[in-house]
């Protein structure tokens, strides 16, 4: 075969806050940059008088604005530090929105964070399990048209979730992937590979809603933060001391007797001022995460808590594959880092499907004996991109290579190839 | 404007992480590959968290270009003059790879900004070891010392089995480019962006830059050169350079731009196919938008322009659509 099979593939997964990019085999992901464009679009607002002599100036004010844009950690610094950028979110809710911006991200990604050579490698990039064909194809259409990639795979976000626990243990691909993401939080049941379509159950709250909590739960106790820092702040305490309790009866109770154990400070510096302040860290710590457990105390119109929602996701998927899903939830996204949180899912979980059994069994009495479900959450350590570790895992197997489309079956086919994308025969 | 920088953009977010947490060790192993097919590995040890080592592999080179040790001319002294003191080079490099240097972290400079210096210039090591044969020759053109290799053609590797072309004269050196792109699209565009270059060359303020030329055929200085070294498909690109283009501090910009020349051309055909394609979609949402303005009231009622799925359609409409 071709040279760019002896290189490792390039993957990119574009999620709606962070991308990972890198390259496979390896273990982390080379750069971890926020999905935003800051576009510089004061060139194409001057003069839009059509006269020809203007033409020339339009034309190469429009050449500028094409090539003045960044992304990432430096979008974000240039958007605060000059007014004449604009930032752009290209992806919303795990959907491509503006595909112009992700062009241009993909560009950026490829040529400046990466630095490699498009035609060089074989792509692996992911989409959520949401995602119309439609938006496949045009994917297709700019990786093969644009960047001349020499083959191109799609995969589904939460199957390489499941797929980055093939090192850690034997490799299974079936599984309930919790996808606990900034902009986005899902359950998608996974059986041998294949996404179960019509089971699939989002839940409204996301680490951003965390956040919002925490900055909310911070100012009705009257913390001096400034309050244009105060959202940035919330975000890294949540980052850094918050985790999720078993009871937060037991848990107000503890604050009270001990104080001083458990209430941590934050001590920042005023960005206007340069005046330093401090302020309390106190119930906000396991009140936080505990949004998705009782989501009634931060919004009024979700009551099911998320356990719940793996619960009756779990019972709405074919009932033969039930066993195996209960036995391997898995977790993914930066917010299910949360300390302790896998702890909780598992026991509320296992409460709800034990509650069941009783019934079951209190029904038909002692002639049928019911066999215990085994309730496992697994969480490993690379949770935060656990998505991008089970695609370089995938694309560094030799069956990788076939299974992509490639630039002469695009060329012969057009872009409805990109459409489906064939699960991995190979892998288990 | 897109210019590629010559430090390795990971290598360096790499180096200045393990360099600030120099006491906390960790183990680290790291592939990837740049454009031109450069390969680079990192690997630190729990053992020995201070020491780094980094190695590198070149694209394969074409049998025109004189490899010694399997590096470029001139590149072991240049790596010597480069990384003086903390810088060891193993022999024999590690397997698959052309380089390997170990690099004592604890021996940096403890000042900031000399170590922030020397650590750009470790993550530009390709600029270093590729770039070594052309800087040789243009450093002895900035000193104005008669080249050994005088009138004598010398070939630089930049991508795998190809190589450009560096012809050391008095008081000028000529360095031509076969330009050779794997698309025929690819091809096309190349071609006038090169054109457009020699072009925007001619304006009034770039007097002082090299001079440049582009010809579909090999210019007379290459007629030595074996003819399967010579297929280019998008033409021949010639810079002369002077004195003055390589003074002082000038000399590695030098290097650095014309040993990425290609990489540079072909970052801008891959941008410009980009954007293109960003006006071709916004000419079709327009010609789309007209289609729908030009369509009968009744029709246009039921916001064919927002309506993106059946759902929005009532039953009542989906009739009356389907008997239309």
């Amino acid at each position: 075969m071709d040279a760019a099979t002896s290189r490792p593939a390039v993957v990119i997964d574009n999620g709606t806050g962070y991308s990972k990019m890198g390259f496979a085999g390896n273990i982390e992901p080379s750069f971890i940059a926020p999905t935003v464009v800051a576009v510089n679009e004061s060139f194409l607002n001057q003069g839009r008088t059509p006269s020809k002599a203007n033409w020339q100036a339009q034309h190469s004010a429009g050449v500028m604005a094409d090539l003045d844009f960044y992304i990432g950690d430096e979008a974000v610094a240039k958007s605060r530090s000059s007014s004449s950028y604009n930032l752009s979110y290209p992806i919303r809710h795990g959907q491509v929105d503006n595909w112009d911006a992700m062009e241009r991200f993909w560009q950026q990604c490829i040529f400046e964070y990466l630095r490699c050579d498009p035609e060089d490698h074989y792509f692996l990039l992911t989409e959520s399990p949401m995602t119309a064909p439609e938006s496949r194809e045009y994917t297709g259409e700019i990786m093969f048209e644009t960047f001349n990639v020499p083959g191109l795979y799609i995969a589904v976000q939460p199957v390489l979730a499941l797929a980055a626990g093939y090192t850690t243990s034997k490799c299974e691909m079936t599984g309930v992937v919790v996808d606990v993401g900034d902009g986005a939080t899902s359950v998608v049941p996974v059986a041998e590979g294949y996404v179960i379509g019509s089971s699939i159950k989002s839940f409204p709250l996301t680490g951003t809603d965390v956040t919002h909590f925490i900055e909310q739960l911070i100012r009705e106790r009257g913390e001096h933060i400034p309050s244009e820092d105060s959202f940035e702040v919330a975000r890294k305490i949540k980052e850094t001391y918050c985790y999720t309790c078993s009871d937060i009866v037991k848990e107000y109770n503890k604050y009270d007797q001990e104080p001083a154990k458990y209430i941590k400070q934050w001590k920042g510096i005023k960005p206007k001022t340069r005046a330093p302040y401090t302020c309390d860290i106190g119930y906000e710590r396991f009140m936080g995460p505990e949004i998705f457990f009782n989501p009634e105390i931060y919004s009024g119109d979700t009551s099911t808590p998320l356990p719940s929602v793996v619960d009756k996701c779990i019972q709405s998927a074919p009932i033969d594959t039930r066993r195996a899903l209960y036995k391997n939830v898995v977790l993914s996204g930066g917010s299910t880092m949360l300390k302790d949180f896998n702890r909780r899912l598992q026991r509320d979980i296992k409460k709800i499907v034990d509650e069941r059994m009783q019934a079951t069994t209190a029904r038909h009495g002692e002639e049928l004996k019911v066999q215990p479900v085994e309730v496992n959450v697994v969480s490993h350590p690379i949770q935060r991109y656990a998505v991008w570790f089970g695609g370089s895992v995938l694309a560094s197997t030799p069956e990788f290579f076939a299974a992509c489309h490639t630039k002469a079956d695009y060329e012969e086919y057009g872009s409805t190839i990109c459409r489906t994308n064939p699960v991995f025969k190979g892998m288990y | 404007m897109i210019l590629l920088q010559s430090s390795s953009k990971f290598l360096l977010q790499t180096l200045l992480n393990r360099v600030n947490n120099l006491e906390k060790a960790v183990e680290l192993d790291y592939q990837w590959v740049e454009f031109g097919d450069v390969r680079y590995h990192i690997q630190v040890t729990m053992k020995n968290p201070q020491y780094l080592s980094l190695s590198v592999s070149l694209p394969i080179p074409p049998p025109e270009t004189i490899f010694y040790g399997g590096l470029p001319v001139g590149a072991l002294e240049a790596i010597k003059a480069a990384y003086i003191g903390i810088v060891q080079i193993l022999d024999p490099p590690r397997d698959g790879f052309n380089l390997t240097l170990k690099l004592n972290l604890s021996k940096l400079p403890a000042q900031d900004e000399q170590r922030q210096v020397l650590l750009v210039k470790i993550a530009s090591v390709r600029e270093v070891v590729l770039g070594a044969p052309l800087a040789v020759v243009l450093r002895s053109l900035s000193s104005k010392t008669v080249s050994p290799n005088l009138n004598q053609l010398v070939a630089i590797v930049h991508r795998p089995k190809e190589s450009f072309f560096v012809l050391p004269q008095a008081e000028k050196v000529t360095v031509i480019f076969p330009m050779r792109f794997k698309d025929s699209i690819d091809t096309i565009l190349a071609t006038s962006f090169l054109q457009e270059l020699i072009e925007a060359r001619r304006s009034a303020g770039l007097q002082n830059a090299p001079l440049c030329s582009w010809s579909l055929s090999p210019p007379p200085e290459l007629k030595e050169v074996p003819a399967e070294a010579l297929s280019a498909n998008a033409g021949f690109v010639t810079f002369v350079i002077y004195p003055r283009h390589v003074e002082g501090k000038k000399l590695e910009k030098t290097v650095w731009s014309l040993s990425t020349f290609h990489a540079y051309a072909s970052y801008h055909v891959k941008c410009s196919e980009g954007f293109m394609h960003s006006r071709m979609r916004r000419r079709v949402d327009s010609l789309i938008q007209a289609l729908d303005r030009a369509k009968p009231d009744s029709e246009a009622s039921m916001g064919t322009g927002q309506s993106k799925s059946f759902k929005g359609l009532s039953l009542k409409d989906s009739r009356t659509n389907s008997s239309s």
